[in-house]
């Protein structure tokens, strides 16, 4: 068979199977979507071991610390969960309290912690900028001493 | 002739000034931070000990320095943290005595013990503080001095109960009705050294067997020996609702 002849049917065989593959089966399909939510259990306790159950509790988004993201109830073992936003990531805060007792925890969600600390001022293109004129400002120095030498 | 080296140096020199112009100004970062004590309803309106006396202050002065407030990420946690891992830290220049038993103002009953401007804006979620013994003034040789009436059964006393031991409190973030200590550029931000006076006298108003009046003293045993209160034991100092570290001083 000629080389011409053996490659058309090579590329026709190929086609073939390319159309079989894409029709669609029509059978008893089953399709299964999943997501993957974090959930966070806290459980609360006095010193003494004793579950505050029933204990105020208040969650708070790394974005708004002000304002609660999620108010609740702790149950009577002295559990609260929720799934936190992972769309906001950073430290969330969650606050439980009662009867004049009260404590903070801080978790981290989405694998990045907040910006708490001190914010330098400037905006990222600031600092790029004065970064980029402090190594042109040395280059130039440089060329222009190596020019008066010549 | 100009080269490009020198056109290209000119165009950088004028963009950098423009931005930098933008830039905003120590003041337009920074904020004013308060520092509060407060003793609460019990210093100031009195409580009912654990064994039954109810007692009012005429006065409770606590004796502060060092006080500092940090911003610290990852938070502080006073229960599994010695020292207070910090990026910002603002210190309160000073030693104070304060009176708890009386009202701050009437539109804010704690007292105000000093304030420090142009500090950087952020969260400030950690406090210390020191109770050190009053060099002078009514508190003199005491950290913590109350002073008031006692009754019980018909029966009145007067007291003076002094304490001269020296510690410093580390807490973390203010436990109460609301976040402090956020402060927010050209703002103005609070922290409060919170006393809770019922971890001395314990709450009449709750079981003997509750967790407050286990760990607490008989007034009758105070006034017998005011010695026995050991502030590292007793826990008088919170932030809020939130326990603080108790460091033994000297």
């Amino acid at each position: 068979m000629h080389t011409k002849a053996k490659f058309i049917i090579g590329l026709a065989t190929l086609l073939a199977l390319h159309l079989m593959l894409s029709m669609p089966i029509h059978a008893h399909g089953v399709r299964i979507h999943h997501t993957v939510d974090v959930v966070v259990e806290i459980t609360a306790a006095y010193d003494s071991g004793e579950p505050m159950a029933g204990a105020q509790v208040s969650v708070y988004a790394p974005d708004d610390p002000s304002t609660p993201w999620l108010t609740g109830v702790c149950d009577d073992e002295g559990r609260f969960s929720f799934a936190p936003d992972v769309s906001r990531p950073g430290t969330w805060t969650v606050r439980v309290r009662q009867a004049g007792h009260g404590d903070i925890v801080y978790i981290s969600v989405g694998g990045s912690s907040d910006t708490s600390g001190r914010a330098s001022g400037y905006a990222p293109l600031q600092i790029v900028l004065m970064a980029v004129c402090v190594v042109w400002g040395s280059v130039g120095t440089a060329l222009y001493f190596s020019r008066r030498r010549r | 002739m100009k080269t490009p080296f020198s056109i290209l140096t000119l165009v950088l020199m004028l963009v950098a000034g423009i931005m930098l112009v933008g830039c905003p100004s120590d003041e337009e970062r920074t904020g004013t931070l308060q520092f509060y004590a407060e003793g609460e309803e019990r210093a100031r309106e009195g409580l009912v000990s654990k064994d039954g006396w109810s007692i009012s202050f005429d006065h409770i002065y606590v004796t502060l320095s060092d006080i500092t407030a940090y911003q610290t990420d990852p938070p502080y946690d006073p229960y599994t943290q010695v020292t207070v891992d910090h990026q910002v830290r603002v210190s309160l220049e000073g030693t104070y005595t304060v009176d708890l038993a009386k009202v701050g103002s009437a539109a804010d009953p704690r007292k105000l013990v000093g304030q420090v401007s142009n500090q950087p804006a952020g969260h400030y979620n950690a406090l210390s503080w020191r109770m050190v013994k009053a060099a002078s003034g009514p508190a003199i040789g005491y950290c913590l001095l109350m002073i008031g009436i006692a009754e019980k059964d018909g029966e009145i006393v007067e007291f003076t109960i002094g304490v001269d031991q020296e510690v410093e409190f580390r807490g973390g973030e203010y436990v109460g009705d609301e976040r402090k200590g956020m402060l927010e550029p050209r703002g103005t931000a609070d922290l409060e050294m919170t006393f809770h006076l019922d971890h001395i006298f314990g709450d009449g108003l709750k079981p003997a067997d509750d967790e407050i009046n286990l760990d607490a003293f008989d007034f009758e045993a105070l006034l017998a020996d005011p010695t026995i209160i050991d502030l590292v034991e007793v826990h008088l100092g919170h932030v809020g609702e939130g326990h603080c570290r108790v460091i033994p001083l000297g």
